[in-house]
């Protein structure tokens, strides 16, 4: 109410009244750039994006940018429960500003897209959530703006339809030159599908650059653990025109890690990769532990064998109580002949390790990340 | 180098974006539709409803004002002289309350995908003039029944002004709902004390009298509020009474022209900005 605003305006308006959701960001996107926001929440990845895409205005600064935008910070923004799957499908892509005959041009490739099917002319308000989902992600992935923002909205659906707009939009990136500019937690579709990062922290811009270091950037920053790294195809996957990664997995005695590993867990490291040359390579791969400071630890290499064409698979058994308490980052590299650097797979895996043994106070400035079995025994001479 | 596009605090004082507006023709024609078609699923005598409500309101008037009241219609049939009056009020009402809440009722969208906001009130009122017509073809029938019964009504020359009334009571709303719309994306309760004051304000209006009946004195202020000539502009039309000055309806045409750049104004000024309130 008016009414209160004098006593508002009582209450001193301090400079640090205000809380600058975004400060001091200043970047640039050329045409066809993938480009992914990580950070934390409250980082202001979200604002940035509602800035770009006109929906909210900057207290100061400016943003400038040439080409048609399209903006899903949400899915199926303005559907209308009551309408059809059909008058949806036109409501929300004219709301994303496409015109009725793009809607038309692109009709059937977004119902296919949705399989939705039969229940295209039934009110949304009667679809599963999951059909809700589906329907409308089709209907913006099939948009051809020259740039699309998404926020998040990857992380909604069942995982197969995920993967599918993955697939779709790692398409989008080879075929066209689109600029995508999109946020996620999930550091390893950032990996995936961008050339580039940004990374926020408290609403500053803490770097941008290409994916692999700003995201190695934030895994050490940010303390964010990846302990598994896999990939359908050798189409998507990390890698080069030899061979590629189809999987990197820490297990701590057998199983999937999710949070903070005991020292007493007994762990392996399981990674898979493909020849895709045509030639028989002379391969060798070797595991390299850094702490987070990137301190090595140790590192250890496998045999050479010969490997065809195909699938490898390799494992590396770290025993139980070896690891200290503290963070780690997994560098993979593969070598051919010994000595020639055939592919690097930095950050694969990071892990924490978190027990409840103390080391003695007394030695805790000789505190080192590894704790071998070499037992000392202790004698007294009667 | 150019840009297509920029977004910063500063923006031109003067920017109306006519040809960003025609881009979004379609989605304005489809918030229309939309509209249109949800608010009839699921109801019971759906569009009858737009039928019977100025019908019913109409029989009421007759019965309170015109039999017992007792207020009078210049000779013409009460139920003819009502109609028109309450379509054209309603027509005017309905515009006004469905533009003034853009941003509450909106605001789930314009806080997640960009287009001209101005593409939201324009659509209510196309939505709202089809309704209105749907009304006004219902009295059309009633009254060719009437004349074809009756005898003669006095049709003449004056419906080719139906336009420029309907462009007065569409006008009036969109102009004054764009400028609320600002206010009432802060301050909520305005919406409720606008309900208010459209109740009384229909007293203002000459809905259940003919301005006629109005004191010589009050007349010029009378014919000051554009709904007064776009309601009698109606009634000349069908009933050749009362007479419509040619200056009053200039004078309101002119200030519902004005109201209408200021109230766009007012709301490109505000379009992004209220979105911090919401």
């Amino acid at each position: 109410m008016l009414w209160w605003k004098k006593k508002d305006q009582g209450e001193a308006l301090s400079a640090d009244a205000y809380f600058w959701a975004l400060k001091d960001v200043s970047f640039e996107i050329k045409r066809g750039d993938v480009v992914g926001i990580i950070g934390k929440n409250g980082a202001g990845k979200s604002t940035l994006l509602k800035i770009i895409s006109r929906v909210v205005l900057p207290t100061s600064g400016i943003v400038r940018g040439n080409g048609r935008v399209a903006s899903l910070l949400e899915v199926g923004t303005g559907f209308h429960p009551e309408l059809t799957g059909r008058e949806n499908i036109y409501l929300n892509g004219n709301i994303l500003g496409l015109n009725k005959r793009e809607i038309g041009s692109r009709f059937d490739e977004i119902v296919a897209f949705s399989e939705i099917g039969a229940f295209l002319d039934t009110p949304v308000k009667r679809y599963s959530s999951g059909m809700y989902v589906r329907l409308a992600f089709s209907i913006a992935i099939h948009m051809d703006p020259d740039i699309l923002i998404l926020d998040e909205v990857l992380s909604v659906g069942d995982v197969d339809f995920q993967k599918k707009c993955l697939r779709k939009i790692g398409e989008i990136t080879k075929t066209t030159e689109q600029t995508i500019i999109f946020v996620s937690h999930n550091v390893q579709s950032v990996r995936t599908l961008c050339n580039q990062a940004l990374y926020l922290e408290k609403g500053k811009l803490i770097a941008h650059g290409d994916t692999e270091s700003v995201v190695s950037k934030y895994l050490l920053r940010e303390h964010v653990y990846v302990p598994a790294q896999r990939y359908e195809a050798a189409g998507i996957a990390p890698g080069n025109d030899i061979i590629r990664i189809r999987e990197v997995e820490l297990l701590a005695e057998g199983r999937n890690v999710d949070g903070a590993i005991s020292a007493d867990d007994e762990l392996s490291l399981v990674f898979s990769f493909w020849n895709i040359s045509e030639v028989s390579l002379h391969v060798m791969a070797s595991i390299v532990l850094v702490d987070f400071i990137g301190e090595c630890v140790f590192s250890v290499h496998s045999e050479c064998i010969r490997m065809q064409r195909g699938l490898a698979r390799g494992e590396c058994i770290i025993p139980s109580g070896f690891l200290r308490d503290g963070s780690y980052v997994v560098h993979l590299f593969f070598a051919r002949n010994d000595h020639e650097t055939l592919f690097e797979f930095r950050q694969c895996v990071s892990f924490e390790i978190k027990s409840q043994h103390r080391v003695p106070a007394f030695i805790s400035k000789w505190q080192s990340p590894i704790s071998p079995a070499f037992p000392i025994i202790l004698t007294q001479p009667d | 180098m150019k840009w297509d596009w920029q977004v910063s605090k500063s923006q031109p004082w003067f920017r109306i974006g006519f040809r960003e507006l025609l881009n979004y023709k379609d989605l304005i024609l489809r918030f229309s539709r939309r509209d249109l078609i949800a608010s009839y699923q699921q109801t019971l005598i759906g569009p009858f409803w737009l039928i019977l409500q100025p019908v019913l309101t109409t029989v009421t008037y007759v019965i309170i004002f015109s039999n017992v009241v007792k207020i009078s219609t210049n000779g013409v049939p009460p139920l003819l002289f009502y109609l028109p009056g309450i379509i054209t009020w309603n027509y005017f009402s309905e515009c006004l309350s469905s533009t003034m809440n853009t941003f509450q009722y909106n605001g789930h969208i314009f806080g997640k995908v960009y287009f001209p906001r101005l593409v939201v009130p324009i659509s209510q009122v196309i939505t709202s003039s089809f309704r209105m017509l749907i009304q006004f073809s219902i009295f059309v029938i009633i009254y060719a029944s009437y004349q074809a019964y009756n005898g003669p009504l006095h049709l003449n020359y004056g419906i080719v002004w139906l336009p420029v009334a309907w462009f007065l009571a569409a006008g009036f709303a969109l102009s004054l709902g764009l400028m609320i719309s600002v206010a009432t994306a802060k301050y909520r309760d305005l919406d409720s004390v606008m309900q208010f004051v459209l109740r009384l304000l229909m007293f203002a209006v000459p809905v259940i009298y003919s301005s006629t009946i109005v004191p010589a004195a009050l007349r010029p202020y009378f014919w000051l509020n554009p709904l007064t000539p776009a309601i009698e502009l109606v009634r000349f039309g069908f009933f050749g009474t009362p007479e419509v000055a040619l200056s009053s309806t200039l004078i309101a045409v002119g200030i519902v022209a004005l109201l209408c750049i200021a109230g766009v104004i007012i709301f490109k000024r505000n379009e992004v900005r209220v979105m911090d309130t919401l």
